[in-house]
């Protein structure tokens, strides 16, 4: 039965009473262990009231840190030898008083020998480092971090259409006489002749060619950078894909845009349709005669680091 | 060696644990209590108070209770000796704090 097996099995509420359980067995047993190590002749006494104000403390992580605290009042006291001096006089009655001599010895100075010696070998380390080069080798194995600077690549924006100029000569069309002849009947009640011949309808004139200006990403787009993976930049990838957008009179995506061209990496191409996404609604759109239409383009995005 | 009404080396938390005794010096407090006053950890706090303790400076008992009807143990009860209380008034008056309130 694997451990998921087991969480299925049991209640979380139990599985939580029976840690706090262990925790509070834990703490008491820390307690007595660190009563039980000092000097005999207080022993019995720490161990009562630290269990004691263990009964007093609330929260799990206090209770903790009271019994791991007690470990170091334990080792502090022991060194102080208090304990040759000072009569434990814990009793059923519980009503004497104590009182003691001291004992004082010089705990810290040992504690801060051992600091000082620490940190004067630290520092000569730290001088050896310094003095044989080992700090310019380990350099050199470090690889340097990757400068990462991505430069936004939107397509060469076209010129700006020349003004319309209006085309003020008058087009004259071209329209065929029609030519029939009618015979004149020479008696009212009969016609005579070949039907009439309907009028030809003019030739359709050729298709006027538009000036159509194809949009692209336009002011208020997304930065390149904002949409470069961040995989990609740890990898160093670079590329160029061309996205396929279609974009209304407004600038909005009318549809999802594909990647036509792929950058050769699969990261950045999602990056690229990302960021063609984002930009939807700050598209330049696709211009005819200077209207702007519905109309689908492609557009290339450039993923790459700057110097 | 040495005895009753020795000096006490003071350190800044050595104060702390007077100061939470001399917010009421005839007050009787345990360890949790002085913890709770002073903020120190155990590790710091029981030694001091064994300290003081065996300097004359306090006197402690058990607190009189019964744990069964009590529903919880009896606690070690700390209080300042009237040597104490001059003692802890001198240091603090030395330091320019005057007896906490």
């Amino acid at each position: 039965m694997n451990s998921l097996d087991i969480r299925a099995a049991l209640p979380a509420a139990a599985v939580s009473d029976e840690a706090l359980w262990w925790v509070e067995a834990f703490v008491r047993r820390l307690i007595q262990h660190a009563a039980r190590n000092a000097p005999p002749s207080l022993s019995q006494r720490l161990e009562e009231e630290w269990l004691a104000d263990l009964a007093a403390r609330r929260g799990q992580m206090s209770r903790l840190r009271l019994a791991i605290g007690c470990c170091w009042a334990t080792r502090v006291i022991t060194r102080e030898h208090v304990a040759a001096n000072v009569p434990a006089t814990a009793s059923a009655t519980g009503n004497e008083i104590m009182t003691a001599s001291a004992h004082y010895d010089s705990s810290f100075v040992p504690r801060r020998t051992t600091a000082v010696v620490l940190i004067v070998c630290l520092h000569g380390v730290l001088i050896y480092s310094l003095a044989t080069g080992l700090v310019h080798k380990m350099a050199a194995v470090i690889p340097p971090l990757m400068q990462v600077g991505v430069t936004e690549d939107v397509p060469a924006h076209h010129p700006p259409p020349p003004p319309l100029q209006p085309n003020l000569a008058p087009t004259r069309l071209e329209v065929p006489e029609p030519s029939f002849t009618v015979d004149a009947p020479s008696d009212a009640d009969t016609l005579r002749g070949a039907p009439l011949e309907q009028p030809q309808p003019p030739p359709p004139s050729p298709p006027k060619a538009l000036n159509r200006v194809p949009g692209g990403p336009g002011k208020g787009f997304p930065n390149t950078d904002d949409y470069y993976p961040a995989a990609s930049r740890r990898l160093g990838e670079k590329g160029i894909a061309s996205v396929r957008v279609c974009v209304d009179a407004s600038g909005r995506l009318t549809a999802d845009p594909m990647i036509t061209q792929s950058s050769g990496s699969t990261r950045l191409d999602e990056g690229a349709l990302t960021l063609a996404k984002a930009g939807s609604g700050h598209y330049r759109a696709t211009t005819e005669d200077g209207r702007p239409v519905n109309a689908c383009y492609p557009f290339r995005i450039r993923f790459e680091f700057r110097d | 060696m040495g005895g009753p009404n020795r000096d006490v080396r003071m350190s800044l938390q050595t104060l702390r644990v007077l100061e939470a005794f001399l917010e009421n010096p005839t007050e009787q407090l345990s360890g949790a209590d002085v913890q709770k006053r002073s903020g120190l950890a155990s590790g710091t706090l029981y030694p001091i108070l064994l300290r003081l303790e065996s300097a004359g400076w306090f006197v402690s008992r058990w607190e009189s209770i019964d744990p069964s009807s009590a529903g919880r143990p009896r606690r070690r009860l700390y209080r300042l000796t009237p040597t104490g209380l001059a003692r802890a008034s001198e240091v603090f008056a030395s330091f320019g704090r005057g007896v906490p309130a």
